[in-house]
């Protein structure tokens, strides 16, 4: 027999992200999902910012890997919570592993949470985790035609970090071509070029955060 | 294989509430921006209903390619072929702000099961 349906596949993640949303939404807490490919130096910018913030916000990381807890152990070093996630194999995490992670948090009091997604740019993109807002992070290490080559994370993002640009004198990224194509995608989008091993440009990047938190403390309140 | 697996849980949902067992073929629309890899799609769904009831089923894939609104002067583009989300609008030029309006979805279209 023919059963014609339509349904959104993704739905059964989509009604879990909500569910998340909703509690984190009712603590108030700041959610940011950070995708990126490999390497782009995500664990570096969190380690910075959770060290450089630890003053002005109580902040929390779900780290999700294929494997280990590097980057839970490294976030873990500047005082933060963290909480690792292992995908075994997954190439993106999901609400339902954001659900589990949650319990492993103590979420009273919490400003931010972040949540950095496993490195890949095409299903991180896919799966609500319940946040927020999206960051995108491109390194000047990488090809400064990813947000044409990726367009869905770059129309989605909130915000983009360009890491690395002490690097830039000795490579051959186009910074204007990098930030012309991802403007086109998505024209509010924030953008901050970075270097996490300087501290170039991290000021504008907290004051986006800063900005965020005032935004959704107002927001919450207003609930 | 995420993609894969909520699939098939839910035409298992639906051929359940028609009380049927065994599903024959489930179609999927695609929207040409939703990441779906079709070759591996048909993989992941193969793998999945191998040793089931369902381990003859036929998977159909239909791609819905990309179609971009202009805000500006409200031109309808994009369709087969031109499924880079960067291009400017045919009508106005404009290369900023278009709105997908066909490219995000990802749906369980329709079952057939006995």
């Amino acid at each position: 027999m023919e059963i014609p349906v339509v349904r959104n596949i993704l739905e059964a993640n989509e009604k879990m992200a909500a569910h998340v949303r909703r509690q984190l939404s009712g603590r108030n807490i700041l959610t940011l999902n950070l995708i990126s490919s490999p390497g782009a130096g995500k664990t570096s910018l969190l380690e910075r910012t959770l060290r450089d913030l630890a003053g002005e916000f109580r902040m929390a990381v779900i780290e999700g890997d294929l494997q280990t807890d590097n980057d839970a152990r490294r976030v873990a070093a500047t005082g933060a919570q963290a909480v690792q996630i292992n995908t075994d194999g997954g190439c993106h995490l999901d609400s339902n592993m954001i659900l589990t992670a949650l319990d492993s948090l103590k979420l009273d009091g919490l400003d931010i949470l972040f949540i950095e997604n496993v490195g890949n740019l095409v299903c991180p993109v896919e799966f609500d985790c319940g946040e927020d807002a999206k960051v995108a992070l491109l390194s000047v290490t990488e090809g400064d035609d990813k947000p044409e080559k990726y367009p869905l994370l770059f129309n989605l993002a909130r915000a983009l970090v360009l890491n690395k640009v002490d690097l830039l004198p000795h490579v051959d990224f186009d910074m204007a071509r990098a930030r012309s194509f991802a403007a086109k995608l998505n024209k509010d989008l924030s953008v901050f070029e970075v270097s996490c091993r300087d501290g170039a440009g991290l000021e504008a990047w907290y004051a986006w955060l800063r900005k965020m938190r005032e935004a959704k403390r107002a927001s919450s309140a207003d609930a | 294989m995420a993609i894969a697996q909520s699939l098939l849980a839910m035409a298992e949902e639906e051929i359940a509430r028609q009380n049927c067992t065994r599903l024959e073929m489930a179609r999927v629309e695609y929207g040409a921006l939703s990441g779906v890899a079709p070759e591996s799609l048909h993989f992941a769904f193969e793998v999945l209903t191998r040793g089931t009831p369902h381990e003859s089923a036929r998977l159909e894939l239909i791609r819905l390619p990309l179609r971009l609104r202009c805000p500006f002067c409200g031109a309808v583009f994009g369709g087969e072929g031109q499924d880079a989300l960067l291009q400017p609008c045919p009508g106005c030029g404009e290369q900023f702000g278009h709105v997908v309006e066909q490219g995000k979805e990802l749906l369980l279209s329709r079952l057939e099961a006995r």
